[in-house]
């Protein structure tokens, strides 16, 4: 008799397989939802019942699909606020890294680099935020941007070499370590797009 | 109606069950409908969605299932709370209520609401026929 709802719950679970604590928790609701509707069906209990629980419940796919929709807004907003506050980071440690080092700094390809880089990174990101927000591309041309001036700037600074002042060092690597999580997000968001697309497309 | 299999069932897209002008209307307001319709008190989904239908007149019949990304969501945007409790028949259900910023976005939306409708129905009503 419960053939047609855990065939359905099965399906669901499947679908939402790119969010497994969501597909945890939204499958005890999703069965205790289509148990009660069938057993209001005036011809409770039978398949007939289930069969119209079900069709009034909606497909599977495009319930995953608008769950996805809601996690990559959510992804998005989060690979943002990383960018933004990379973004800050990046700045008090170039700033620093100047200072440290001084207007008589060796002239080489690093400090253009690392200023540069980083100003298109910032420009990158003021565009994409106000036109291409829900877009992957502006996110990764911003952390490429980033990568290279960031690196740009262990370089230019000779990290493993000189003996950089903790004042210096830790902002380094603080934004060496956003730039990891910059990127762990921005894979993230690219996951969760095409996730969404495959859901979305009719076909399997 | 365009529809397809899903466990040797024939199942409306939500997408296209809801192209009834009404029903598409209602997509863009679901999450305010939702927050109304927990207004008297905490509920479960199905319960929403049977509130939904009753305080509609039977006009917002959309598919069930779309009230559960909704109910997410809200939840997510800290506008609902939930918690699991358990029925006398021994069954799991999560009860859904509105929290204090639930009840004000939903105090600013039926505003905004209001203004919006009004400003459509003066409009629809076509241009004002001044005396001669």
């Amino acid at each position: 008799m419960a053939g047609l709802i855990d065939a359905y719950i099965a399906e669901l679970k499947r679908q939402l397989d790119f969010d497994p604590a969501l597909a945890q928790r939204l499958v005890g609701e999703v069965e205790d939802h289509l148990r009660e509707a069938a057993e209001a069906d005036p011809s409770w209990p039978s398949v007939d019942a289930e069969r119209r629980a079900l069709e009034r419940f909606g497909l599977a796919r495009e319930i995953a699909a608008q769950f996805a929709a809601d996690a990559v807004d959510r992804q998005a907003k989060r690979a943002w606020a990383t960018l933004l506050v990379t973004v800050l980071v990046t700045l008090v440690a170039m700033r620093l890294r100047t200072i440290w080092l001084g207007s008589d700094a060796t002239l080489t390809l690093a400090p253009l680099v690392d200023r540069y880089a980083f100003l298109a990174a910032v420009g990158v990101a003021a565009i994409g935020w106000f036109a291409w927000r829900r877009s992957l591309m502006p996110l990764i041309v911003c952390l490429a941007a980033l990568a290279a001036s960031i690196i740009a700037g262990f370089v230019r600074a000779e990290f493993f070499a000189a003996d950089a002042p903790l004042a210096v060092l830790v902002p380094a690597l603080g934004e060496f370590a956003l730039m990891l999580l910059l990127s762990f997000h921005v894979v993230g968001l690219g996951r969760r797009l095409a996730r969404t697309a495959a859901l979305r497309r009719l076909d399997p | 109606m365009d529809a397809k299999a899903c466990h040797g069932l024939t199942v409306a897209s939500p997408y296209l069950v809801m192209l009834g002008m009404d029903a598409e209307m209602l997509k863009g307001h679901l999450d305010a409908v939702v927050l109304a319709a927990l207004e008297a008190g905490p509920a479960h989904g199905y319960a929403i969605i049977e509130t939904i239908k009753t305080r509609s007149g039977e006009v917002f019949d959309l598919p069930e299932g779309t009230v559960y990304p909704a109910l997410h969501r809200l939840e997510q945007a800290g506008l609902l709370s939930s918690n699991w409790t358990t029925t006398p028949s021994g069954r799991r259900r999560r009860v859904y209520a509105l929290t204090r910023a639930g009840t004000a976005a939903l105090r600013e939306r039926r505003k905004s609401w209001n203004r919006f409708s009004q400003a459509v129905d003066a409009f629809l009503r076509g241009p004002h026929t001044w005396p001669a």
